[in-house]
């Protein structure tokens, strides 16, 4: 995902020391060095233990899950199993749930970037009118959470007839502020302004500009958009709970919430008692939800960085 | 080019909190006069200050230590160079990938003494039962901890970014000067990235304020009712769907949203959070 435009000054425009000056730290010496090490290591350790069970977790049948050692490994088959067992909840719909949430996300993820780059780009090399209001309004929209808008939103959806339809929850969650900020500040940032004037002399109009020098130069910030705005809606879970009504329309986060509440597996008092969505089953669909955003955390993690202090530039 | 932009802004951040002002001034069953009584229906149901309770209670544990852990372990982190860094960061991002619905049924298990993977602790605290925990007086603490664990991780390896833009000429000199690691670390590395961790506490407060996923999770399905209406979302969204009383809802969102928009304000024109982002006056 580098790129060599991304070489020369990272997104918040600060230059990033690669590896500290000669190490000479002394830490008070071997004592506190261990200690350092102790707190790092059992913090790492303790991040990782949840995944890891979850990741087990389905390998084991109810009662394994219950009498061995939370560490050990059941057999794969048990996977086949548990995803068997998820199949006969209401005629398979998790398959359902998971086909939505790829569609609803890569839907988001599309018209949030797309916005974003267009916007950002306008915002940072034309000349457009009440720059400095859309950009005070883009910054407000962005430190806000989400979720404050979620009822108000669903107000709205409902005044205009899109309640419980795919486009009410790919709408809403592809209003992305803080990607356009990302955007703005990389394109003001890391290409010079040069460029674009030399473009413009050439008679280049504005989409030509952007379409053949800023765009091939901006790979890096492609990937940085869809990271965050792929891992804000895969996940996301009071929006689409609110706007959507019927269960062929939820996604996986939603559907999660259903099948919780369907089963005796969390709670015996829940449900019809000879249900097959036990432990493993319900360990097996939280896995769905959260491996890919794990693999995609873990590829990205330098993307975090950058992304999140980029409202930090240097003038 | 900005406008198809501009068309989500005014979509889906302008006219739905005009809409909610609009619909927060409504008739609704218990206040069929309409207008700003709505405001202060919805500040005195019996159920405001419990759930603004709560989630002021959840707010001092989360906010503090999310500061505390995140700004220490960050600092840590930065002494080690090389090799193992990278490990240790990605270890400290797993949590991030189980948020919402899944950090609960995580929780859950982690919590549940007969299979937990920390039911040795568990059992040695004399915790038997999922009851014992899943109480009234805990779930402030509880819900701090899924939302701690989710957010912390994440949050670290910023800040470890945010260290990375000290330059080395400060430190040298600090060091030359006698300064230890712990001398450093306490007094030039952390107030250099003061402002970035000023503007994760905004933020992380501004989330915390709208705590909905995890206590609802709970409520409707894994211990019913134990935390229902919990949060101040979940009542607003109580008032919504239970209640039928729109304009309630609309006027407690818009309320929480207006402490949001102070932060959001303080966080653009009282910090050099966004100093050269083109915001401010020149």
């Amino acid at each position: 995902m580098t790129t060599s435009a991304m070489d020369p000054a990272t997104i918040s425009g600060r230059t990033v020391a690669r590896g500290h000056a000669p190490k000479k730290r002394s830490v008070g010496g071997t004592v506190g060095r261990t200690g350092v090490w102790i707190v790092l290591l059992v913090y790492a350790l303790v991040s990782i233990i949840p995944m890891i069970w979850l990741l087990i977790a389905p390998s084991k049948t109810a009662e394994q899950l219950n009498n061995q050692s939370p560490f050990s490994f059941g057999t794969f088959a048990n996977y086949g199993e548990a995803w068997n067992h998820l199949l006969t909840f209401q005629n398979g719909v998790i398959v359902q749930w998971l086909v939505n949430s790829v569609l609803y996300t890569v839907a988001i993820v599309a018209i949030a970037c797309i916005t974003a780059v267009l916007a950002g780009y306008a915002l940072a090399a034309t000349a457009i009118p009440l720059k400095r209001s859309l950009l005070i309004i883009t910054l407000v929209a962005m430190i806000i959470p989400p979720v404050a808008l979620v009822l108000p939103l669903f107000i709205e959806i409902s005044n205009v007839q899109l309640f419980d339809t795919p486009a009410a929850v790919i709408l809403t969650s592809s209003f992305y502020p803080f990607g356009v900020f990302l955007a703005y500040i990389y394109f003001s940032t890391s290409i010079p302004k040069d460029i674009y004037e030399a473009a413009r002399m050439d008679g280049a109009g504005e989409f030509a500009t952007l379409w053949r020098i800023a765009l091939p130069l901006s790979k890096g910030l492609f990937g940085m958009l869809a990271f965050f705005s792929f891992s804000a809606s895969w996940v996301n879970y009071f929006l689409p709970y609110v706007l959507l009504g019927s269960a062929e329309n939820f996604t996986l986060p939603v559907g999660l919430g259903v099948l919780f509440s369907s089963t005796p597996a969390l709670n015996p008092g829940n449900g019809a008692q000879q249900s097959v969505i036990g432990r493993p089953e319900i360990a097996l669909a939280g896995l769905l939800l959260a491996v890919p955003i794990l693999i995609v955390f873990l590829l990205s993690s330098r993307l975090l960085v950058r992304g999140v202090l980029a409202g930090s530039v240097k003038s | 080019m900005i406008a198809p932009y501009l068309v989500l802004l005014i979509a889906f951040g302008i006219v739905p909190v005009i809409v909610a002002a609009i619909t927060s001034l409504e008739p609704s069953v218990i206040n069929p006069g309409g207008g700003p009584l709505n405001y202060l229906q919805a500040l005195q149901d019996f159920r405001f200050l419990p759930a603004l309770g709560n989630v002021g209670v959840f707010l001092l544990l989360y906010v503090p230590s999310m500061l505390i852990v995140v700004a220490l372990m960050s600092l840590l982190l930065d002494t080690v160079q090389g090799r193992w860094n990278v490990p240790l960061r990605l270890a400290y991002i797993v949590p991030a990938s189980l948020t919402g619905a899944t950090a609960v049924l995580v929780w859950y298990f982690l919590l549940e003494p007969t299979l937990s993977p920390y039911k040795d602790v568990l059992h040695a605290l004399g915790i038997t039962q999922g009851g014992q925990i899943w109480r009234a007086p805990n779930l402030a603490w509880i819900f701090a901890l899924m939302a701690f664990f989710t957010g912390a991780g994440n949050w670290i390896v910023v800040q470890y970014g945010s260290l990375q833009s000290i330059s080395d000429d400060i430190l040298e000199a600090a060091r030359i000067d006698g300064a230890n690691a712990w001398q450093i670390g306490w007094r030039i590395k952390l107030p250099l990235i003061q402002k970035y961790i000023v503007y994760m506490g905004i933020l992380v407060f501004a989330a915390g304020l709208q705590v909905f996923v995890e206590p609802q999770l709970i409520s409707s399905s894994v211990y019913p009712g134990l935390a229902s209406n919990w949060s101040l979302n979940q009542l607003s969204y109580s008032f919504a769907f239970q209640s039928n009383n729109l304009g309630g809802a609309a006027a407690l969102s818009l309320m929480l949203l207006i402490v949001c928009l102070i932060g959001a304000v303080f966080v653009i024109f009282k910090t050099d959070f966004f100093e050269g982002a083109g915001v401010k006056e020149k």
